[in-house]
């Protein structure tokens, strides 16, 4: 009997789910499947689902650890709807994926791990894999942990636990194969990464290779499938994620503006990962400072900007309220600094670890008074990285404080990242007076540059310079306590017009797609990767459909009311109940559909398809 | 900053354009006129000191002071200052507050700036009542003052500024009186010379909503009996005439009157360096303790963050983002030629960060195991001396062997072949889970049928760790030890193993 012929099979793209209980390491396993796609070739985007509990019990519901990953030929903007192939590794993960999946997924099962107690634990009344109700997927069953065990088993010196802990990487031999990916990035990584644990690496080696060659030997596949490889532009790549790419934007913006950069924050879900990446920085010269609380963080970030170095602070959304107060104060002080809200679902706490743009008004409006602040949003993780360092390139120009409104979804998935040149980034010049700036030789704190508005930023240790200045309103250019009703106004008014005037300096809306026509979608934030994807598929279907995502929220881009002109309808879609549309309704007085989510999670590209074909659908009737 | 010149600033440089606007009388004049008086003595050039308040009369301070200053909002002065100060260590940054501000608002601050040791001096201009808001009682109001939001007497115990001060590990602390002008000034002097956090309370009057809260201690007449001025490494002696003093009492520190039956000798000498001492001061009312109550020396918060700067850059080299770009796992894509690109990845050796917490704890354990191993050693299983075994024949009949394990009241039995050697070992579990309730007639059946065959047993010579690596592989309760002839020495179960581990680890 001769053994089937394998089939290879060439897909476009491939959306890809390990899961397993926490302790199996997917997000490790997840990662290098991403890593040698990545190399190959592959556009990816990646989005990691922790469990929610810090330590759920192992094998619930609660406990489930997830990495989901597309890899495209083409470009992708979105770690993909539905998994075309889940690796469960016990009936928890499988149980939690499944209504995720695409209708003709592929599934792969741990069987070892489908015990009695396991089954129960995930609250399974009969055993999925016996009772039918896998019959519409394809299901290999495999028992993955027994496998590995003698696969490893001559390792000496490895616990039970060890030798376990490398079935991840069976399974991940077992998928290289299925997508005929090569080892040899993974092996390199293993001996690199567990250099210090030679029992480890070497388990992690044979578990490799084991799964992958059962999968070339036991024929348990019929087909293998190939995704070739993207055009990406050539270049040195790394991935990043969103909370990874700010970070790294704000250290490189403090280098640019030849500046210390202070990192004032509380520990928050889900910021704090920006926190964990900027502390281990020091000889960056970057300090980390964290405070008793969130009030203390935005203070101290105040303090900071006022002694002259770069001051960032970042928090999500409840931080965000409680950091309202002294935000407001770096208002009325005129003192550059970047404050990262990095959203969750509200109101309140909410929910920690899911996505949500609920806190655009807060953003806006969320002070007491006539606050206005420059709001920037990140479309993509990577692009955290640009949006990190022009923010402060605002703040200096605008004397202000400037928000960056990330969310949980840009935070923890990533992308690749082409990484730049630093030489090609241009320097952020600051000009600290060191003179007076009076006919009578006295300092005028709140003397404006007559083109920007923006006040002169002189620092403490400056000699003849010295000044005083409080939240209490204050006469122009002097800045000494005035509560004169043309004081007030004017200074109001000020306030306003030098971030208004970013709008000068800011770039254009872009515009994918016809420059005119039946519809334009509007987004901003993470929304960017799903409308595109909607988008695209419109216009392959020939319908007249464009997208505008907004990167700069206050003030707009200086063409966004000509451009809402060019559309017969405009869809503003967000994680929110409505609060771009509300902005842009009230700015532009332009009639507008809209498209809300607020269910934790990122919109589906199906689920803007199908407004498109609606909006499009309602126009033609 | 010109440091190389000598300074010739005078009280008169500190002293703004901006008009005062504290009531007539108050004791924020006497406050602010010593701060101005004693900044020249610093040494420090006026462009070099900052003045941070919050929200309250108090705090209006800065704005009439010829320096830097920022008047805040309520509460946050002290992490403005702290964000301040370790942007720029140069400076010598002062916070001004007051008793609502700093210890009703703003108490999270003051404890977690104290905590730090910041390089601050926090003046707490103290007058137990809220000013700028009109009459409201204060943190440090006393119990029952009737105030406008207290008609019949607040129900609120007071807060002690200096006991709380000592409770957040402040470094230096201490008290003074704002009518007391001298020791004021020397005390403010002390303070900003202190490298570290400096906490000095103010006994300040309101005349307005609270004239006289502080009379006992501040009035010329009566003060010398209330108070207690104190001065390190002399006996803590007080009264018009120097007539009483105070000794380390059966709970406490007392009072009492010198002459025949005390002498100067028998007294406590105020040590600031002492904690224990400090804080039995911070609970005295009689006399009021004035004066420096503490001052011990340990790092500041910004030196110290400054110098983890610095030991970065020598451990690791100045970061470029260069080295920061690449700092991951990286890959080569090249112009694209048809099919795959040739492409590497250059792997970075840290693990990345964001693996799931419950694999890298696993990692991690396994790392400690290994610490334990080089522990122990080469210890070996003679080490812990095992129990002699309780043998019982694999042809003994059931029943025999459970009486067995009670009469000795014991879990385990090694069972034995005809020649003496170790053939099986019965447990507890397994006359539990295989013969009770099975239905077992164990008058007739033999241990041979229900005990477990060949176990796992461990010679004298085995090393301990193989002991602990076989009970957590395969989850054994007991370990049989025997000879190299095979014939059964001892047992051992986990508690045996448990109770070693923990004489030497
Ligand atoms: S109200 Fe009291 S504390 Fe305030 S300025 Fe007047 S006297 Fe001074």
């Amino acid at each position: 009997m001769t053994a089937p012929k394998i089939k290879i099979q060439e897909l476009d793209s491939v959306v890809i789910r390990f899961a397993g209980d926490s302790g199996d390491g997917m997000q490790l396993t997840g990662t290098q499947f991403t890593n040698t796609a990545a190399i190959v070739g592959n556009d990816i985007s990646t989005l990691p689902d922790y469990p929610a509990e810090i330590r759920a019990p192992a094998g619930t519901l609660a406990g489930v650890s997830g990495f989901q990953v597309q890899l495209s030929e083409h470009d992708i903007w979105t770690p993909g709807d539905a998994p075309h192939v889940l690796i469960a590794m016990n009936p928890a993960a499988l149980k939690v994926s499944l209504p995720d999946l695409d209708v003709a997924a592929t599934i792969i099962v741990n069987t070892d791990a489908f015990s009695k107690s396991n089954l129960k634990k995930a609250g399974y009344a009969s055993n999925p894999l016996k009772d039918g109700s896998l019959d519409k997927y394809t299901v290999y069953k495999m028992p993955i942990t027994s496998l590995n065990r003698t696969a490893v088993k001559e390792v000496e010196s490895l616990s039970s636990k060890g030798v376990d802990r490398s079935q991840n990487f069976f399974a991940l031999g077992l998928v290289y194969w299925l997508y005929d990916r090569p080892l040899e990035n993974t092996l390199a990584w293993i001996k690199t990464k567990f250099a210090k644990r030679p029992e480890v690496a070497e388990a992690n080696i044979l578990a490799l290779q084991a799964g992958y060659f059962y999968g070339d030997t036991t024929r348990a596949f019929q087909t293998r499938y190939r995704i070739r490889a993207a055009s990406l532009p050539p270049g040195t790549y790394r991935k990043v994620s969103g909370n990874e790419a700010i970070a790294l934007g704000l250290v490189t913006a403090a280098q640019k503006a030849d500046k210390l950069l202070f990192y004032g924050a509380y520990p928050i879900t889900p910021a704090s990962d920006i926190l964990h990446t900027l502390a281990p920085l020091r000889n960056y010269n970057v300090i980390t400072f964290q405070a008793e609380d969130e009030i203390a963080a935005m203070g101290a970030t105040v303090g900071a900007a006022f002694g002259g170095v770069m001051a960032v602070t970042g928090t999500s959304g409840p931080g965000l309220a409680l950091k309202s107060e002294a935000l407001n104060l770096a208002v009325m002080l005129e003192l550059p600094l970047v404050i990262v809200n990095v959203q969750r679902g509200g109101p309140s706490t909410g929910l920690p670890t899911k996505v949500e743009q609920s806190d655009l008004l807060q953003a806006m409006f969320g002070r007491n008074g006539e606050s206005p602040i420059p709001i920037l949003a990140p479309a993509t993780p990577a692009d955290g990285f640009e949006i990190a360092i022009e923010a402060y390139r605002l703040a200096v120009r605008a004397m202000s404080p400037v928000m960056i409104l990330s969310d949980g979804y840009l935070g923890n998935s990533a992308e690749p990242w082409r990484i730049p040149d630093p030489d090609s980034i241009p320097p952020i010049i600051i000009e600290h007076p060191t003179a007076a700036n009076s006919d009578d030789g006295s300092f005028l704190p709140y003397k404006r540059d007559p083109i920007t508005l923006g006040r002169p930023w002189a620092l403490p240790g400056t000699p003849g310079l010295e000044h005083r200045m409080g939240g209490l309103e204050k006469s122009p250019e002097k800045g000494n306590v005035s509560y004169a009703p043309e004081d007030h106004q004017r200074m109001t008014d000020d306030r306003a017009a030098k971030v208004a005037r970013l709008a000068d300096v800011i770039p254009e809306q872009t515009v994918f797609g016809p420059k005119q026509g039946e519809l334009l979608v509007i987004g901003w934030g993470s929304t960017y990767g799903a409308i595109h994807a909607a988008v695209a598929r419109a216009q392959t279907k020939g319908q007249s459909v464009a997208q505008a995502h907004l990167r700069y929220i206050n003030p707009f881009p200086r063409n966004l009311g000509f451009l809402l002109q060019r559309y017969r309808h405009i869809l503003v879609a967000e994680m929110n109940m409505g609060q771009l549309s509300l902005l842009l309704r009230g700015r532009y007085l332009r009639d507008l559909a809209t498209l809300h989510k607020v269910k934790g999670r990122p919109f589906k590209i199906s689920e803007i398809s199908h407004k498109i074909d609606e909006i499009l659908a309602g126009a033609a009737s | 900053m010109s440091t190389l010149e000598p300074l010739h600033l005078s009280r008169r440089d500190f002293v703004s354009d901006q008009t005062i606007r504290w009531c007539p009388g108050c004791g924020d004049y006497a406050i602010i006129s010593q701060v101005q008086k004693v900044l020249p003595d610093l040494g420090i050039p006026k462009e070099n000191i900052v003045f941070i308040s919050g929200i309250g009369c108090s705090s209006r301070f800065p704005y009439y002071m010829d320096t830097y200053g920022i008047h805040s909002i309520h509460g946050r002065a002290p992490t403005l200052a702290t964000g301040l100060k370790i942007a720029n260590p140069e400076l010598s940054v002062w916070v001004i507050t007051g008793d609502g501000d700093a210890l009703s608002i703003g108490g999270n601050h003051i404890i977690h700036t104290c905590r730090r040791n910041v390089d601050l001096n926090i003046i707490l201009f103290n007058n137990r009542i809220y000013g700028l808001t009109k009459g409201q009682y204060s943190p440090t109001s006393p119990q029952g003052i009737r105030t406008k939001s207290s008609p019949m007497g607040s129900l609120e115990r007071p807060l002690n500024p200096i006991s709380l001060a000592l409770a957040s590990e402040a470094t230096f602390i201490a008290r003074t009186v704002d009518i007391i002008t001298k020791h004021m000034g020397d005390t403010f002097l002390k303070a900003a010379r202190h490298k570290g956090i400096s906490f000095v309370e103010v006994f300040q009057n309101c005349v307005i909503f609270n004239n006289g809260a502080w009379q006992p201690y501040s009035d010329r007449q009566l003060r010398s009996d209330n108070d207690i001025f104190l001065e390190n490494g002399k006996p803590m002696i007080f009264g018009q005439n120097d007539d009483k003093g105070i000794l380390w009492g059966k709970s406490g520190l007392e009072v009492v009157e010198l002459g025949d039956q005390y002498s100067e000798d028998d007294l406590v000498v105020h040590d600031t360096s002492s904690v224990t001492q400090a804080w039995m001061l911070s609970r005295l009312t009689y006399p009021m303790p004035i004066g420096i109550i503490l001052d011990v020396q340990c790092p500041s918060y910004e030196q110290a963050a400054w110098a983890q700067v610095q030991e970065a850059k020598m451990q690791k080299g100045e970061g470029t983002l260069a080295k920061l770009f690449h700092a991951a796992d990286t890959w080569q894509i090249q112009p694209h030629d048809g099919d795959r690109p040739a492409s590497q990845m250059t792997v970075h050796s840290r693990l990345p960060s964001n693996l799931d917490e419950a694999y890298m704890d696993d990692l991690l354990n396994d790392l400690n195991e290994s610490e334990l191993e080089e522990r122990l050693g080469d210890m070996d299983i003679a080490a812990l001396k095992p129990h002699a075994p309780i043998l019982v024949a694999d042809s003994a009949r059931v029943d025999h062997a459970v009486q067995l394990m009670q009469k000795h009241n014991i879990g385990c039995l090694l069972v034995t072949s005809a020649d003496g050697h170790l053939s099986g070992i019965l447990t507890e579990n397994d006359v539990t889970n295989r013969i009770l309730g099975h239905d077992v007639d164990t008058h007739a059946s033999t241990v041979a049928e229900y005990m477990t065959v060949d176990p796992v047993a461990l010679g004298l010579d085995t090393p301990v760790i193989e002991s602990l690596h076989l009970i957590s592989t395969y989850g054994f309760r007991h370990l049989p030890v025997v000879d190299e002839h095979g014939l059964p020495l001892g047992i051992l179960s986990v508690r045996d193993i448990i109770h070693f581990l923990a004489t030497v680890l």
